[in-house]
This record gives C-alpha cells, structure tokens and sequence, in this order.
C-alpha cells in the first residue's frame, strides 16, 4: 500500500504503523520530484497565494493581505486544550513529537456520541498510490461510525495541482475538499478563492467555542493559525506538527561503525567535510554525500525553502533567503564538496528519485532527508538491503564550529480541508463534529479505526500493534485522513523501538534552537504584479535553478549574485516593500 | 523522425513537364475545365472522403479547435476568468518574450541542439539502410532490424536511465574505470560542453533502426534492373551506391528533412526535460522546455502561449521555405506543384 507524502509537508504523515513510506511516486520525468515536492512544500511564510488581494476583488471585502495580525489571531484562534487520553511513552519536549514506543493494547474511546447525523458529504482528498476500490467494507465501517456517508474520492496525488484548479474554475468544489500547502500556488488568487467558497469556522471554533470537540481543540495552535485567512478560519489542519524541519542530515552509522569511526562527533561544516573525504570510495561504489542542500539550511543557519520566506539583516531590513550572506557561504561549502568528488553522481545528476535506495544501499553514508524518512518502515527496507543498517542523524551543530546553532522550522502545519461555503449550519457542524471524529489521538479507538479498518476484517493485532491484514491493504489508506488528523506522532513500527527513540531525542535537541522565521503559520496573498517576483523561478525551480548550478560548478558566485540583483530589480524589492507593510501593519507571526 | 511518407520510386517530373503544367490556366468553377464536374467526383469519391472523415474530425479537435486557445497569448489569463473574460493586453507578453534573456538563449540553444543531432543522426539510419539491404540473409536482416528498431519504443525516461546506468557517473563505463586508476572519469551524462553529442547518440540508438524502416522500403523501390545492368557495365559496389541507390533515396530523404525542419523548434521535450537538471539549464534549455517550465510550471499560461505561438509561427515558415528549397532543387517536397 504505497503511501508517499512529500517529507516536510507533513513531516510525520508516514511515521503511522502500516502506512511504510514509499519513495514510488516521482520518477525522473516528474518535474516534481522528492525534493521538488519537499521545495514546493516547505512553506513558512504559511500558505501564500501568489494571487491578487482580496480587493481586487468585487466580492471580497476586509483586509486586503491576507494577513492576520497576533492581537486579530487570539480572538480568531480555538482555545489549546492538549489531550490526554492517550499518554505518550516519550512526551513532548521542545516542541517535540510525543513518542510512543508501543500501541496500546486497549485503545480508549475519545468520542461517545455519533458524530453524524446521517447526512452526506461530497469529499475530494488527494492520495499517493492506489485507490481502494470505491464503496468498500472499510468506508462502509467507518461511515457507519461517523453516523453519516462521507464519500471518499481519492484524486491523484501527483497531479492534484492539475485537478484543483478545474475544481475552482469550474465551480464544482465538494462539501470537503483538502488542498495542500503546496499546491496552494497551482490556485490563481487562492486566498481569494477561500473567502469566496469555503465555510468561515470562526463562529464555530474560535476561543472556547471549539471545547465542543475536544479532539480539534487538541491541535496546536500554530497549526490553526497557518490555516487562518484574512481574519477568519478556513482550514482545518491535517497532519499538524509543531516543530516540522524541512530536511535534516543523516547517516549511516553501522558503515562508519565498520569503518572504525565510531560515533562521529560533527562540530563544524570542516568536520562534515573531513568526515566526507574519510568515508568516500567511488572505487568501491561508496559516496560520502548524497545531494546534502536541503539540509545545509540548519548548520548554516539560513531560510531553507523555496518558497520565499523573510528574515532580517543586521539593520533590521527584511531580506529574502537568497539575499542572507550564510547560503552563500553554504553554497560554496557544498560546491567544495562537489569539486572533491564527495557527492554521488546521481545525486549531482539530480536523480532524486532513487536517492533513498542510495543511501539504504550504503552507496551514499550521508544524506539530507526529511524527518520522516526515520521510522520503522525505513529500518525495514534499509535492513532488507544492508544488515546492520542503522539511520542517525547529527546532533545540531554550526557550520563554523562556533555560536548556537539556528535550525528554521517550517510552518506547522502544510495541509488543510475545507468546508464548502454552500453548506448549512448544521451541517458544518455534523462535518466538524465529524472532524473531531477523524482528529482522536494516536492509539484511540476513533484513531485505529480510521488508520486500519475493522479488527479481524482489515487488521489483526500483533506484537507490533495492529497488522493490516491483504483485504486491509486493499481497502485501507490514507484516505478519511486528509480530511482530518490528530498531531503528529514518532510510533513504532514493526517493532522498532530505538528509531522512535533516537528520533525523539534528536527533535528534543534540535528544538532548543529552532527558530521561527518571520511571518511563521502566517497567511499572506501576494499581489499579481509581484507573483513572479514570489515565485522566484531562478531560485525555486525544480531542476536547474541558480543554487544547484553554483554548487554544481555550472555558475559561479557571481552569476549567483546578479541573479539576486536581477531578482531584486525585478519585484524583488517591491515585495521587500510591500512585506514591510505587512510587519508594520499586522506583525510577523 | 518517425515520420509517414510513402515510398516513392517516381522521378521527378522532367522541367519542360512542369512548366506546361504551371502555364496551364487555374482551374475554375465551370470554366474551361476538364474533368468531371465536383458532384459527380464527390459521388465517385465518397469511399475515398468517408475514410478520410476520422483523421479529419481527429485533425480538427485535436488539432485545430485548440489553437483557439492561443488568444490567451493576448490576455493576461487565468483560469477563473476563462479565456472570455481574461482582460487583453495586446502584444505585452510578446515583448516580454521577445525581450527575455533567457528565451533567445533557449532559442539558439535549440538551434545548435537541433542542428548537430540532424547532422549526426540524419545519416545513420540511411547507412544503416544500405548495408541491410546488401544482406544477403533475410534472417540475419530481419534480426538485426528488430534488435536495432526496439528502442524506438522504448520511453525516453528508459532510455535515459539505460544510459545514466552505462556511462552516468556512478554507472558501469566510470566504475570499470575507477577500478582500473582512472581516479575522476569525466560524467558525460552531467557534461555540459558535450551535451550536444550525448543527446544525439541518444536519438541514434532509439531511433536510427526504426527510421531505417522508411528507407529500406524505398531502396526495395529501385528496379533491380538498374544494378543488374550497371554490374554487367562493371560499376563497382561504391559507383553502385553513389549512381543508383543514394538518387534513388533521394525523394525520400528530402521530404523526411523538410519534415524534420518543421520539429527543429519543438523537438526534444521529454528528452531535454529529463535531463535539464544533470547538465543544467544552460546547455538543455530548449524552447519546448522553456515554455514549458516558464508558462506551465509557474503558471504564467499567457507568457507560455505567446512562446507557443512563436514557436509555431516559426515553425511554419521553415516548413515552407524548405519546401521551396525542395521544390527549387525539382523534388516533391511536402506536395506536388
């Protein structure tokens, strides 16, 4: 049941027990590939359309940003009210994901009611790998629960950007309707679409009002606020995190193991590098690195992205992440590496898609990888391809050697349902009610039904929690969860207990220098004068922007910085301005 | 490059044929004209014309009905408003285009790309034809004609992968290398400067068998009469090839390159596509993949169309001035004057 969420979005979406993450969906052709997902997705400046503002628009009326400011956002936001129905085996810190290192054997039930009130909603949810057959026994189980027929209709996750806009366009929106964050760009003036078609959950959620279903108020706040549109709330999150990295380095601990290296202690990007040189041998089909850029962001401490997101220079002056001084020093750093002949071929020749059998067949030993790449379904495949295949990843360090590290996280959450505005009150209230159905916590009884069907039907219990059994793996998948989740969660699988908790204790050390960039979870529209300037095609296309062709030793530095220059004169500095209105008129988060 | 044309063994029409067949008066409805009149050729073609009706409603639909949509390189479009009510802004995205680095680059680099695969590819499959055909065992004939015209199915991401896995940096060629002290092999599948070699030994080895097809057949257009007489007047093998064989492909060939010319701005997409990022967008950018990634992919779609629509102008007029060429040098070309 090949499942594939690109690895940021939502960082833990993989991380469920029997939904293994399957690198299956890009290939070369793709112009999205993994990490053209991952770029596409590590949003941070929350879900910003590219679009007009709300007043170029006849029907829209309000703030013409998009933009909500902090003291508008606590009346706006539903209250935190955490869960603890279900209590982790490692519990959150630093923003952590709680870590559960077995399922519970008796899962508790976090909803007494039936949520449903027998009516019907149209859904359309995005799904990597095969579609269950339509009207199955798992949809007739868990529309039985729910007390309502909730139609699942699973779209193609890799062309959703294709099918959303005919959606809008064509005014046939379902009553449910999940668009990522990233696919957000594919919707011309999206900010503008929300007001105009989805439902305002303000009323319903807003401060106390969402102790109505406590499972939503269980959510992060942050999560909430990437979902908030010009003063009201549209979206209910879906895979919410708190701290959600884009990449993040890893290793391949049981190679240096057994080449007398022991546990590396990485302290500055001179360490990785003497690392690199120690371990590489091409004449033996073994690579130090494998592409590393997406990660380079936390030792070097600059925005990650694309997309465009702001930080401030020493005076105080928004600047965008190709115009920070330190990606230009990251730059270089890899583009050595490069010249030393450290990274693999196929990773220079951007062949992302078989990045991951690199690295679990021990081709490559250090990699850049999303967090959820570290879970037990990869310790499945790694095992299966190497014995002794053991994934670490290096506590936080700088690139020089010096200072606090600071590691800039991506918004909280990168996926969003939606409710159709021609909906009646009380039927938004079945749906919500419903969404606190999908959203119980990890190891509920609402949870296990919805992530594996009908015990004895579609699972059976195991040692390692619940097994998907061949009618499950059918019918089973990530389907009602897009409308609705609970916070991510690090839980075992296959029984692979360190991996969750070497990866909590990584996020619990890498936490203390997270730092949120400016307009973190904030929803801003660009207006289309300045849409090319925000998308930035030179930095963020997927294949052959300026960064991979100066690190590739195609450019130089100083291609690099006319191209900034050329940016800046073309929008660049426009958009500089006008998110200077936004800091000045609503904040930066 | 896969092209239909039927074989043709006609000669070309002598000149004095076809001046009298210019200085003949334009046919006109009723007058002076000697065949039968429309509807009595449309009752005798109605066979004829009723097969033809599915590849003509194919043609329009698919072909002609959405050039309507090329008025959205007019407009500044976007989907909500359709193409009816996206406002228009003239030339605008034209001179954008037109004044946009990287489109003249994309512009040339197609050029140069298109220019050396022709000249390297054109006249593989020709040679490859001739020495097929000396072969005396259809067996031996018919086996090397499969083996060599397979790739042809084969997908452009398959072919670039058997490729990378061959000659790619990490692929067999490199590492035999490496195993034998050649401590940095070159990665001619992230090489820059012989990009243009490796697309076109690319194109030769998928397409070179399957386009051999063609050509074959016209040589099987030859009389045997001619070589049998011409090796009774002791004319060597190569006398053979350059008096009988090369003009009897000589029809064919120019139609196939005038054929060509009119894909020589929008070949190559998947191929280049593929590749664009291992050896970057500064050799692999073509205008196909540039209208591509700047209209689609970041859904600037009037900026895309008015590329497209260049593209195809341009297009046509090569087209027609090869055609005239063709017509200059007393070959068919696309059709017959």
């Amino acid at each position: 049941m090949p499942v594939y969420i690109p690895p940021n979005s939502a960082k833990r979406f993989d991380s469920q027990p029997g939904h293994p993450k399957d690198e299956g969906v890009p290939t070369m052709t793709s112009p999205m590939s993994r990490r053209g997902f991952l770029t596409a997705s590590a949003g941070t400046v929350g879900a910003v359309a590219a679009a007009p503002l709300l007043a170029a628009c006849g029907h829209a009326g309000g703030d013409t940003a998009g933009a909500t400011s902090a003291k508008k956002l606590t009346q706006i936001l539903p209250d935190y009210v955490p869960a603890n129905s279900v209590k982790a085996d490692i519990p959150s810190l630093n923003g952590s994901d709680p870590g559960f290192i077995s399922y519970p054997a008796n899962p508790v039930h976090t909803v007494t009611e039936v949520p449903g009130a027998g009516g019907t909603f149209s859904t359309i949810t995005p799904l990597w790998g095969s579609i269950p057959p339509a009207g199955n026994q798992y949809y007739q189980a868990v529309n039985q629960a729910l007390g309502a027929s909730v139609q699942i209709n699973p779209s193609n996750g890799n062309t959703y950007a294709q099918t959303l806009p005919t959606l809008f366009a064509g005014s046939k929106l379902p009553d449910w309707l999940q668009v990522p964050g990233w696919n957000e760009v594919s919707v011309a003036n999206f900010g503008n679409e929300v007001q105009a078609n989805f439902t305002d959950l303000t009323p319903y959620l807003s401060g106390s009002n969402v102790k109505k279903y406590p499972n939503l108020a269980a959510l992060p706040s942050g999560a909430w606020q990437a979902g908030v549109w010009n003063n009201k709330l549209y979206g209910i999150p879906v895979y919410p995190g708190t701290n959600i990295f884009a990449e993040q380095f890893f290793y391949r601990a049981d190679i240096l193991q057994k080449l007398g290296l022991g546990t590396p202690e990485i302290k500055s990007a001179q360490d990785l590098f003497d690392l690199g040189k120690e371990v590489n041998d091409p004449k033996h089909g073994r690579w130090a690195f494998d592409d590393l850029w997406q990660a380079l962001y936390q030792p070097f401490a600059f925005l990650g992205g694309p997309p465009l997101m702001w930080s401030t220079d020493d005076k105080g002056d928004l600047q965008a992440n190709w115009e920070m001084p330190e990606i230009i020093e990251a730059m270089n750093w890899q583009a050595s590496t490069v010249k030393a002949g450290l990274v693999h071929p196929d990773a220079l020749a951007l062949q992302t898609s078989n990045a991951k059998q690199r690295f679990w067949s021990g081709a490559v030993v250090i990699e850049g990888d999303g967090g959820g790449a570290w879970v037990g379904s990869d310790a499945v495949s790694g095992l299966a391809a190497n014995k002794g295949y053991n994934r670490q990843s290096f506590a936080p360090f700088t690139a020089s050697g010096t200072g606090t590290p600071v590691y800039y996280l991506n918004n909280s959450c990168n996926m969003f349902s939606y409710l159709n505005k021609s909906l009646s009150k009380s039927q938004v209230e079945e749906a919500l009610r419903i969404a606190n159905y999908l959203a119980a916590p990890f190891g509920s009884y609402e949870y296990t039904l919805i992530n594996y069907g009908v015990k004895g039907t579609d699972w059976s219990t195991s040692a390692n929690g619940p097994l998907l059994t061949a009618t499950g793996q059918k019918n089973v998948t990530n389907t009602y969860s897009f409308l609705s989740t609970p916070l991510n969660v690090q839980n075992v699988q296959q029984g692979y207990t360190q991996v969750v908790k070497d990866d909590c204790a990584w996020q619990q050390a890498a936490g203390k220098y997270a730092k949120k960039p400016l307009f973190w979870n904030m929803n801003v529209s660009v207006p289309a004068s300045l849409a090319t300037a925000w998308n930035a095609a030179t930095f963020t296309n997927t294949t052959g922007n300026i960064i991979q062709e100066v690190v590739r030793g195609k450019n130089t530095i100083g291609d690099y910085q006319a191209a900034v220059k050329s940016w800046q004169k073309n929008g660049g500095d426009k958009l500089r301005t006008y998110f200077d209105g936004i800091r000045s008129k609503y904040g930066t988060a | 490059m896969a092209t239909e044309a039927s074989p043709r063994s006609r000669v070309s029409p002598a000149p004095r044929e076809r001046a009298a067949r210019r200085a003949r008066p334009r046919r006109t409805e009723g007058s002076g004209r000697t065949g039968p009149s429309w509807r009595v050729r449309l009752r005798r073609d109605k066979t004829l014309i009723l097969m033809t009706l599915p590849a003509l409603v194919l043609l329009v639909v698919f072909g002609y009905a959405p050039m309507a949509g090329l008025v959205m390189a007019f407009q500044q479009y976007n989907v909500y408003n359709g193409m009816l009510y996206s406002p228009w802004v003239g030339l605008a995205n034209f001179s954008e285009l037109l004044s946009d680095p990287a489109f003249w680059h994309s512009f040339w680099n197609t050029l140069l790309l298109f220019s050396v695969q022709m000249l390297l590819f054109f006249p593989v499959p020709i040679a490859l034809a001739i020495l097929l055909d000396g072969l005396l065992s259809t067996r031996i004939k018919a086996l090397v004609q499969s083996v060599t015209a397979l790739p042809h199915f084969f997908s452009w991401v398959l072919v670039i992968t058997i490729f990378q896995k061959m000659i790619g940096g990490a692929g067999l060629l490199p590492q035999f290398l490496r195993q034998h002290g050649v401590a940095n092999p070159v990665d001619l599948m992230a090489n820059p400067s012989t990009f243009k070699f490796l697309v076109s030994a690319q194109l030769i080895w998928k397409e070179a068998g399957w386009n051999t097809i063609v050509f074959l057949a016209a040589l099987a257009a030859i009389s045997p009469s001619l070589y049998e007489a011409a090796a009774v007047d002791g004319a060597s093998w190569r006398q053979r090839t350059w008096h009988i064989t090369l003009p009897g492909l000589k029809g064919i060939t120019v139609l196939l390159l005038i054929l060509n010319l009119g894909y020589a701005l929008t070949f190559g997409f998947e191929q280049m596509l593929i590749q664009r990022g291992a050896v970057g967008p500064n050799s692999a950018e073509v205008l196909t993949t540039f209208s591509y990634i700047y209209g689609i992919v970041n859904g600037n779609y009037s900026y895309g169309a008015a590329a497209g629509l260049f593209l195809g102008l341009t297009s046509l007029i090569l087209i027609l001035a090869a055609n005239r060429v063709a017509h200059a040098f007393g070959e068919d070309g696309l059709y017959r004057r």
